[in-house]
């Protein structure tokens, strides 16, 4: 897992791995894993399924790289793979899907475009900030941020932190537009 | 949308996103159509989605894409990142550009100085550190070449010692190490060492947050707790014994959060392995032998009956009615108000063989059934016993999810998880340890307030249980004031195990793998002595 680092430039690499050196894709893998993976991640319930789908956003990547088109935009070509993918997930998935799943696909369709924009607005060579910055968040908070990955559910962790789940997501969403913040900053400040 | 904090809409949309929370379909339509209509609603919804994406992916760590990995082939195995890392701080004086493995140079010490080397560039830390000694030597155990007699510890300084054990404190962070040898380390800065082979616990204070320990596979980032950390030449391993620490790739980037109890190995081929602790860490014994004789302090299991409450019951609702609650009465009442749990479903009599281990099949092992499973269990045995040895003692231990002690009907020791209504509504005075391993409790292990026995026998009352369903544990010990005891590696008196009888040979050895598995595996332990044991008068 990684983060788009500062002045990458991944067209050499995609060279040397049109050359035969396929080993370097893995730097490319490194790179943008977590750019792709936090795109699916955004948009799949189930994070097992989002880590399934980057996997196989990278396998395509690799397959069709010489369609890339060097000196272009070599995190939009990638992440167009990504949204393939996830295209793809959701017609396969709508069959067997339930009201719920149905009514985030629809919420999702209904603001497409503002997800795009809210991915791009992300600084994406500040991402690998991001663990420093949920590090600096206070306990509490930071309990809550990794209590989704952990399977708790927020009855569970409302009752843990005596709070309604309401005012968990009113906390989550806080600490979400903090840590946005944070890893725009050179020395973000602890989250209150 | 003025404040997303306060509006419903937004608030049941991130449930639904999140949680998938049912709503009924007229409140989809309305949410829907208040989406299409409201661009600013739909932004801070997409911010906070993608948000949401990227610290779910960031925190579950580097996935192992296996079929992608076959796709490229075998590698050079080896973490690319560090290798890239160094090859890099390296290339920049060599003017070589062509990549070539670690495992070319002579050996891993050459590594290991070039890992600090590289992250004397990396580091700002590093550049800041005072010329001055970054920790102090406390003690130094064994015959070794390094001289006891020198005290301070600099920046950039290789301390290593084939044998024995080292502690010493450093500087600013107040960041306490413990080693063992053969110890290979190099002291990068007040916050940060470079652990070449060897085993160090650290206990790291507020103040010591960020604390890194670097080894060839991996850096531990400490986030303010107690862990250990074990280098060798087939890789590195990690133990979290308390709080959370970040693992990540010698980049910095790629960091995963470790928590208490969890350990993982990484080895040199790039390889990880992740092992979340048991719930309690510790096995769950065979039942002893259940025959109850004169010498034993006995005792029952309650649950409440199926049926007793009408189902199903809210979060709250099933709080309230937990069994636990329904002995607060009694603890209150000095033991005297039991008439309530006539009513109560009960197990079969249940003999004291110690509070040790996981207790996940307990209930139905002793015939607690049918009993509503959700609303928890209570063990309470009661009885009149007294030490060989008259004095001050108290107890030690602690319990997911309750444990409480009772000598002549007061509470003298309450150790139970921090959810628990004992701890919460009772406030027995109790004294928390998280500098000792205990996996269950975040405050660490617990002792309780010092309690006199003279010559006569005292009334014990003990109550061990679980709030709902399953994954229960516990560990009770008792201390005499002025005794002597043993300590572990890891600094903890091996307190013996509180026994009214003394263990039979098949329950010795059980109880022997017990305490050896908690020390291999969470630095914990505890004792088995004859002369500890509480000699009972009179059963409940």
């Amino acid at each position: 897992m990684a983060s788009v680092s500062d002045n990458f430039d991944p067209d050499p690499i995609v060279r040397q791995v049109l050359k035969g050196n396929k080993d370097h894709f893995r730097l490319i893998v490194r790179e943008y894993g977590l750019l792709v993976r936090g795109y699916l991640a955004a948009r799949v319930y189930h994070l097992e399924d989002a880590e399934d789908l980057a996997q196989d956003a990278f396998l395509v990547a690799f397959s069709k790289l010489s369609t890339y088109e060097i000196g272009t935009n070599f995190r939009a070509w990638l992440l167009t793979i990504a949204k393939f993918q996830l295209t793809n997930h959701w017609r396969k998935t709508s069959r067997r899907s339930n009201a719920m799943d149905r009514f985030r696909h629809d919420i999702a369709e209904a603001i497409q475009p503002e997800l795009k924009k809210a991915s791009d607005e992300l600084d994406q060579e500040r991402i690998g900030n991001l663990l420093g910055c949920i590090a600096k968040l206070p306990d509490r908070t930071r309990h809550l941020i990794r209590a989704g990955l952990d399977g708790v559910r927020m009855e569970t962790l409302a009752e843990e932190l005596n709070l309604k789940p309401n005012a968990l997501y009113q906390l989550r969403h806080r600490a979400h537009q903090a840590l946005r913040k944070c890893i725009e900053e050179e020395s973000p400040a602890p989250v209150a | 949308m003025s404040d997303p904090h306060k509006d419903p809409d937004f608030l049941d949309l991130l449930a639904a996103w999140h949680e998938n929370k049912d709503l009924s379909p007229s409140r989809k339509l309305a949410l829907l159509e208040r989406l299409e209509k409201d661009e600013n609603l739909r932004m801070e919804l997409a911010r906070e989605i993608e948000m949401a994406g990227l610290t779910r992916a960031a925190q579950a760590g580097e996935p192992r894409w296996l079929e992608l990995e076959e796709k490229l082939g075998s590698s050079a195995a080896i973490p690319l990142d560090f290798e890239r890392e160094i090859m890099d701080r390296l290339e920049e004086k060599s003017g070589n550009s062509q990549p070539t493995s670690i495992f070319s140079f002579p050996n891993l010490v050459w590594i290991g100085l070039a890992a600090a080397l590289a992250f004397a560039f990396i580091n700002p830390f590093f550049q800041k550190q005072p010329e001055s000694g970054v920790a102090k030597l406390i003690r130094l155990e064994g015959n070794h070449a390094f001289s006891s007699e020198k005290r301070i510890l600099h920046k950039d300084e290789d301390f290593e010692i084939k044998e024995g054990l080292v502690e010493m404190a450093f500087n600013e962070t107040g960041v306490h190490l413990i080693g063992t040898g053969p110890l290979n380390m190099t002291l990068l800065g007040n916050n940060r060492i470079f652990l070449n082979q060897g085993e160090v616990k650290l206990v790291v204070p507020p103040q010591g947050i960020g604390f890194v320990v670097d080894t060839l596979e991996r850096k531990f980032v400490d986030l303010g707790t107690s862990f250990v950390v074990q280098a060798s030449t087939s890789g590195s391993k990690v133990l979290v014994l308390d709080g959370e620490i970040a693992v990540g790739n010698r980049n910095d980037r790629g960091s995963r959060l470790m928590s208490k109890g969890s350990s993982a190995d990484f080895d040199r081929n790039g390889s990880v392995s992740l092992r979340a602790a048991w719930p309690s860490g510790v096995p769950e014994l065979p039942l002893p032998s259940m025959a109850v004789s004169e010498k034993s302090l006995t005792g029952k299991i309650f649950g409440i009956r199926e049926g007793a409450f009408s189902a199903p019951a809210e979060k709250e609702a099933l709080s309230k009615q937990s069994v636990v609650r329904q002995f607060l009465p009694l603890i209150r009442s000095g033991f005297k108000k039991s008439a309530r749990f006539k009513t109560f479903a009960q197990g079969r009599p249940l003999r004291f063989a110690g509070i040790a281990g996981t207790y996940d099949h307990f209930p139905l092992r002793n015939s607690l059934a049918p009993y509503s499973v959700e609303r928890g269990w209570m063990t309470w045995y009661s009885g009149e016993a007294k030490p060989l040895t008259s004095g001050r003692y108290r107890f030690w231990g602690y319990a997911d999810n309750h444990l409480l002690v009772a000598i002549d009907r007061q509470p003298v020791f309450e150790g139970s998880r921090y959810t628990s209504p004992f701890r919460d509504e009772l406030k027995v005075p109790r004294k928390n340890h998280p500098l000792f391993p205990c996996l269950n409790a975040k405050a660490g292990f617990a002792s309780g307030r010092w309690f006199e026995v003279g010559e006569e026998p005292v009334r014990i009352d003990l109550l061990f249980g679980e709030t709902s369903m399953t994954m229960t544990s516990g560990l009770l010990l008792i201390e005499r004031d002025g005794a002597e005891y043993e300590k572990t590696y890891w600094g903890q008196p091996k307190w013996p195990l509180f026994l009214t009888e003394f263990p039979d040979e098949k329950q010795l050895v059980e109880l022997e793998e017990l305490r050896i598995h908690m020390e291999e595996k969470i630095m914990g332990s505890f004792s088995l002595s004859e002369n500890s044991v509480w000699s009972v008068f009179s059963g409940s």
